[in-house]
């Protein structure tokens, strides 16, 4: 660095202002001046917040929301380039920080995650499938999988009811957010548990769906094969109308 | 683009079909962030590569911050330069501010202070990217609303700098006007001291007068007249085309009142361009 030690000092006290709003006395300046600093940046990042957590923001009373806000740039170091990603580091923060507790809303974390997972799976870089054909045989042929997606565990199902309504039932729920291709919609789907071991079976493993019966069956021998297949089935044919399972692969098993 | 006059518009989402669809809008080349774009798949992709097949693309990056005490975003550099590859960019231009700061960026252009060690400090910034990206940068007047712990004049800080880190100038001519206004100084005067032989490319744009005494630059109104005169006045200072960008980043107007903004830009050049030919 070849700035002055006083010079990089006056641009830690500007930066310390725009930051926090304290007064850090730094030289040289006009208040008319660091008071338009300070408003542009505050104004800049909260309408970034705003528009990632419209749901959050509502549910949150003004005060809350903006203490949040507030905290968030007076103590967060954002590591991001791009603005748009932002929203993700504002999530992390207000977990790391434990609004959730804070302000008695102990869904606030899936809330802000389910409203971010919006965000990253719309502009999630491009994840192209390998070939695949239309028609093919369901249990016997391996499934092409949409790759644009991110599958989470919430505690409180904000996807399913009002944010609110959430806190009355707990539980271990299942997300699947996904991108359609061609019009690159975001979708959400809740995934049952048992769907969930079979789809990411089928999402990392080169496995058709009869062998996964198979390997399910030996887990968990309750449910009889001819009822496990049937409501494999069903999900498979669910999975290739949401466009979450494209296809069939072009390449066969060797 | 070729040498001749080139007039181009920022590429926005709000209006992006129109620049992709529509019959409104005809500028001769784009300008986006990258940091807006980088990274980014799904529709956006989609409509970005779709832009880029039709207009030549020029960057004008926010978070490389060259005013930063600390090293240049190397991991964020490395992203950058095969972008400006895959898109046939010739210019990249940056902010002369810092928007960084203890490794946490700001997303606001903050104003460097302007002082002999400060532009050292730039001079050695810009090399260091300029031979990593092995081309030329431009370097942008920001527009600023006070000064800190200033020794020497503005137009000095932004000539040296530019001189001695043999960069290129991007001479955003409302900020000149905007800051002529808000720190009352002489707009033609600090015209005639930059150094327009190294202006690869002018910003022009509307702002918003807050008071009596203050003009936010907000590129969300349309160009006023005098700012109209100094682009003049510049054009009549210089002896070659550059690309011209009409910044509008939001309050759109109807889009033909932007082709209008655009096509005033254009007589201003051609007016401009046959003095040069009366002259030589
Ligand atoms: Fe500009």
């Amino acid at each position: 660095m070849l700035y002055s030690a006083k010079t990089y000092d006056s641009q830690q006290r500007l930066s310390r202002w725009v930051r926090t709003g304290e007064n850090a006395d730094v030289p040289g300046t006009t208040a008319e001046g660091l008071k338009q600093y300070r408003r542009l940046f505050r104004n800049n990042i909260n309408n970034t917040l705003t528009q990632a957590y419209p749901i959050s923001l509502e549910v949150l009373s003004n005060e809350q929301w903006n203490k949040m806000v507030d905290g968030f740039y007076a103590n967060h170091d954002a590591q991001t380039p791009h603005v748009w990603k932002l929203p993700f580091e504002f999530y992390q923060f207000a977990r790391e920080s434990d609004y959730a507790q804070k302000y008695g809303f102990p869904f606030l974390n899936d809330l802000l995650y389910f409203e971010w997972l919006e965000i990253d799976v719309y502009t999630m870089p491009n994840k192209y499938p390998e070939p695949f054909k239309e028609n093919g045989d369901a249990m016997n042929d391996l499934i092409e999988v949409n790759r644009e997606y991110s599958l989470e565990r919430l505690e409180y199902p904000v996807h399913l009811y009002a944010a609110k309504e959430s806190l009355n039932h707990k539980g271990n729920y299942f997300l699947l957010t996904y991108r359609t291709p061609k019009d690159f919609e975001v979708k959400f789907l809740d995934m049952p548990p048992l769907h969930v071991l079979f789809f990411e079976k089928i999402s990392n493993e080169r496995l058709t769906a009869s062998q996964i019966i198979d390997q399910l069956l030996v887990q968990n021998n309750e449910i009889p094969k001819e009822q496990l297949a049937q409501n494999i089935l069903g999900f498979i044919q669910t999975m290739m109308e949401e466009k979450v399972f494209l296809g069939f692969s072009e390449n066969y098993l060797n | 683009m070729n040498n001749d006059i080139n007039i181009g518009l920022g590429f926005r989402r709000e209006i992006a079909d129109e620049f992709l669809t529509g019959t409104s809008i005809k500028p001769d080349f784009i300008e986006v962030a990258p940091e807006n774009w980088m990274d980014m798949g799904g529709y956006w992709h989609a409509k970005f590569r779709e832009a880029t097949e039709k207009y030549p693309l020029i960057l004008h990056g926010l978070s490389l911050s060259i005013g930063s005490p600390e090293e240049p975003d190397w991991a964020f550099l490395k992203k950058l330069k095969p972008f400006l590859n895959e898109f046939n960019v010739e210019i990249y231009s940056e902010h002369l501010s810092f928007a960084k700061l203890d490794n946490a960026h700001l997303y606001d252009l903050l104003p460097i202070p302007f002082k002999q060690d400060s532009i050292k400090h730039v001079v050695k910034r810009i090399k260091q990217v300029q031979d990593f990206l092995e081309m030329r940068i431009a370097i942008e007047n920001v527009s600023y609303y006070t000064p800190v712990d200033a020794e020497v004049t503005e137009d000095v800080f932004v000539k040296q700098i530019v001189e001695q880190a043999d960069c290129n100038l991007l001479l955003d001519v409302n900020n000149v006007y905007v800051n002529s206004f808000n720190h009352k100084y002489d707009a033609e005067k600090f015209i005639d001291r930059m150094p327009l032989d190294k202006v690869r490319y002018i910003h022009m744009a509307g702002h918003h007068k807050i008071s009596d005494e203050l003009i936010i630059d907000t590129h969300g109104e349309a160009i006023i007249h005098p700012v109209y005169e100094l682009f003049d006045y510049t054009l009549s200072k210089m002896d070659r085309n550059v690309p011209i960008l009409l910044e509008r980043d939001f309050n759109f107007p109807e889009m033909e009142e932007l082709q209008k903004e655009m096509k005033n830009l254009r007589n201003i050049c051609i007016k401009n361009q046959e003095q040069d030919v009366i002259l030589s």
